[in-house]
């Protein structure tokens, strides 16, 4: 049970990476892509029914560890204790930025949660890295590697802007065309990252005894086709190309 | 402050202003979906509007549940580290059901239910809503399976001081994790109910051209705490018998149970702070009050016109609506506090959950998030009466107007 335990908490990790990293991607270069508010709203509609879904996969994931591995959650949250501080706050900030933008109409309002959807996206990017950068350097805790592994926040950026190029048109997405990279290129190395990077985690010693590991990953396994077939369902439902603002 | 105290009043906080938003999220998403039910069935152009109004409230209130939730739940692993330890093998597993099998399809299909308005068939849509109710209460159930446990460890045994998960059916069956589901259930209908009709008893008294409007949501609020009222008393009263002998009951159970403990785990104030039987009274008073206003409103529930002028009703309505979340944390506090110096009853204490992260981290997350969820909550509030008070004319929900892929080539500026 235990590799099926370690693959589910696998697609669950990349899930997150791949789809919340380009709308992650999507809020660090909010300002270049978008020049005015407007613009900025439109960028913002790339991703703005996709967010939710996307962000699940991460607590799922958080889940599965809760459930399979608490070793994992002591291993991690404890031993990088600021850089998951410094996560979650970022992620609290951007989606309160997401959420509350259209609530007011001020052209003060909407700057300043245009600027926690910025700051936000970067402080959990920036997190990220630092975490994959700790945990590929192999120390326990923060190391070297938490400082090493920073520049990793570019991928999102990139990502991102892969992603903007796909979703929008006219000017801004003639602006994420400048950034390199195509999406598929991009959603590779998000793959690639925290597969290398959980080669490195001792699964066994962190395994949850009993028989939480095993409810945990059935549980996973049986449910994963419902889930990806939802999130099919939005992405088929706002497959088109953005051309006008959306609800946030 | 000790950094016990710290992570703990932390945790109070964070899961006080999630509950506060998430027990509004319960019951209104039931009450969103019924109208919405209804104006699917007859297409009437006013339980439309009030979808949208009530829905516009229903995703403002939802959002600060969704960030608060996250917090949480990365909380265990941060600041309660030893728990993570001795018993993550049992607590993770409710939570990660919670994860996968609920809250991943309840916000993927809030996401398509908000963004996907007037883009998919009436029913699908209809049907997101139901998913999204359904898996909310389903997310309630799991989680609350988690926190019974804490209260009642059940289906687990120790070895070599790890809790190992041996009958998931008697976890998932806890009797104070499903009577508390239910107690929360009608306690989440309980306070949409009294807040429906609180904001239609603004609208009614400020008499603004909204009268048929908040006539039929003021009846549905209001007959909603009248059949909630009951049943959320009773799942609770249910709840008694497997409360801690330590908190509330005979003196000769606590002080058998105190010396038990002591025996076992050394000695130290077993028994439950007061602050628990402060909670329990402050939850029986607002209970209390609500009754005495279902009561009045049962009399009233039959004539319309008397709900439409009653003003000192009105701001009685208006008055009423904290007293739901007034029973929800107090009940909390009751059921929480009353659990120290437990975090597993009989299990782990709370002092030796603590994470070993030393006092400084502690503190600078605890101040971190007091001051982000300080400025959530205030905004959110304000938002929400903002919202109430603009009516249904002020509801931006579906409000956008489909563009069809084909129709233009360059983004509507």
């Amino acid at each position: 049970m235990e590799p099926l335990a370690v693959l589910m908490m696998a697609v669950f990790t990349v899930g997150y990476l791949v789809l919340a990293g380009a709308d992650l991607g999507v809020g660090m270069v909010l300002p270049w892509l978008g020049r005015d508010q407007r613009e900025r709203r439109l960028v913002i509609a790339s991703f703005a029914p996709f967010f939710l879904g996307n962000e699940v996969w991460l607590v799922s994931a958080a889940g599965i560890a809760a459930g399979a591995f608490p070793g994992l959650e002591h291993r991690l949250l404890e031993g990088l204790y600021p850089l998951f501080v410094v996560l979650l706050v970022g992620w609290v900030v951007r989606d309160m930025g997401l959420w509350l933008r259209g609530r007011v109409d001020g052209v003060r309002w909407r700057g300043g949660c245009d600027g926690a959807v910025v700051a936000g996206s970067w402080l959990v990017a920036l997190a990220w890295a630092s975490v994959f950068g700790s945990v590929l350097f192999g120390g326990v805790g923060l190391n070297a590697g938490s400082v090493v592994g920073l520049p990793l926040a570019g991928l999102f950026v990139l990502h991102g802007a892969a992603f903007a190029g796909l979703r929008l048109t006219g000017a801004p997405a003639g602006r994420a065309g400048r950034f390199p990279g195509q999406y598929p290129a991009t959603a590779a190395v998000l793959v690639a990252v925290p597969v290398v990077a959980g080669l490195r985690l001792p699964w066994s010693e962190m395994a949850a005894p009993g028989m939480g590991l095993s409810v945990t990953a059935v549980v996973a396994v049986v449910m994963l086709p419902l889930l990806v077939g939802a999130q099919a369902l939005v992405w088929w439902t706002f497959r088109g190309r953005v051309r006008a603002p959306s609800y946030l | 402050m000790d950094p016990l105290m710290l992570a703990r009043v932390q945790f109070g906080l964070t899961a006080g202003t999630h509950f506060l938003f998430v027990a509004l999220t319960l019951g209104l998403a039931t009450l969103v979906a019924l109208v919405q039910t209804r104006a699917a069935v007859t297409g009437g152009a006013v339980h439309e509007r009030m979808t949208r109004f009530w829905g516009q409230l229903y995703v403002i209130n939802y959002a600060v549940g969704i960030v608060t939730g996250l917090v949480m739940e990365f909380q265990f692993g941060l600041n309660w580290g030893g728990m993570t330890k001795v018993t993550g093998g049992v607590f993770g597993a409710p939570l990660a059901m919670e994860t996968i099998v609920a809250f991943f399809v309840e916000s993927t299909f809030l996401g398509l239910w908000i963004f996907g308005w007037d883009r998919l068939n009436r029913w699908v849509h209809l049907a997101l809503i139901w998913v999204v109710t359904l898996t909310a209460y389903l997310s309630a159930y799991f989680v609350l399976v988690a926190n019974g446990w804490l209260q009642r460890p059940v289906g687990y045994e120790m070895r070599d001081g790890v809790a190992r998960l041996t009958d998931l059916g008697a976890l998932l069956t806890n009797p104070p994790a499903v009577l508390a589901f239910f107690h929360v259930l009608f306690g989440g209908l309980l306070t949409a109910g009294l807040f429906m009709a609180g904001v239609s008893g603004y609208h009614l008294l400020r008499r603004t051209a909204e009268v048929e409007f908040f006539r039929r949501s003021m009846r549905i609020g209001l007959l909603t705490l009248i059949l909630s009222v009951f049943p959320a008393v009773a799942f609770g009263g249910m709840q008694f018998q497997y409360t801690q002998p330590t908190k509330s009951g005979s003196a000769s159970r606590m002080a058998s149970m105190v010396a038990d403990f002591t025996a076992r785990f050394g000695p130290d104030e077993y028994r439950a702070p007061a602050l628990a039987a402060v909670g329990e009274a402050l939850m029986m008073t607002a209970w209390t009050l609500m009754l005495v206003l279902a009561l009045v409103a049962l009399v009233k529930f039959p004539f319309g016109r008397w709900l439409e002028r009653g003003r000192v009703f009105h701001v009685v309505v208006m008055l009423a609506v904290p007293l739901p979340y007034v029973a929800m944390l107090s009940g909390w506090v009751f059921r929480e506090v009353g659990r120290q110096p437990w975090m597993v009853f009989g299990v782990l204490k709370t002092r030796d959950a603590l994470s070993e992260v030393g006092a400084g981290r502690i503190t600078a997350s605890f101040v971190a998030f007091a001051v982000l969820f300080g400025v959530l909550f205030v905004v959110n509030a304000w938002l929400l009466v903002r919202f109430a008070r603009r009516g249904p004319e002020g509801a931006r929900l579906g409000g956008a107007p489909p563009v069809e892929a084909s129709s233009a080539l360059t983004p509507t500026f």
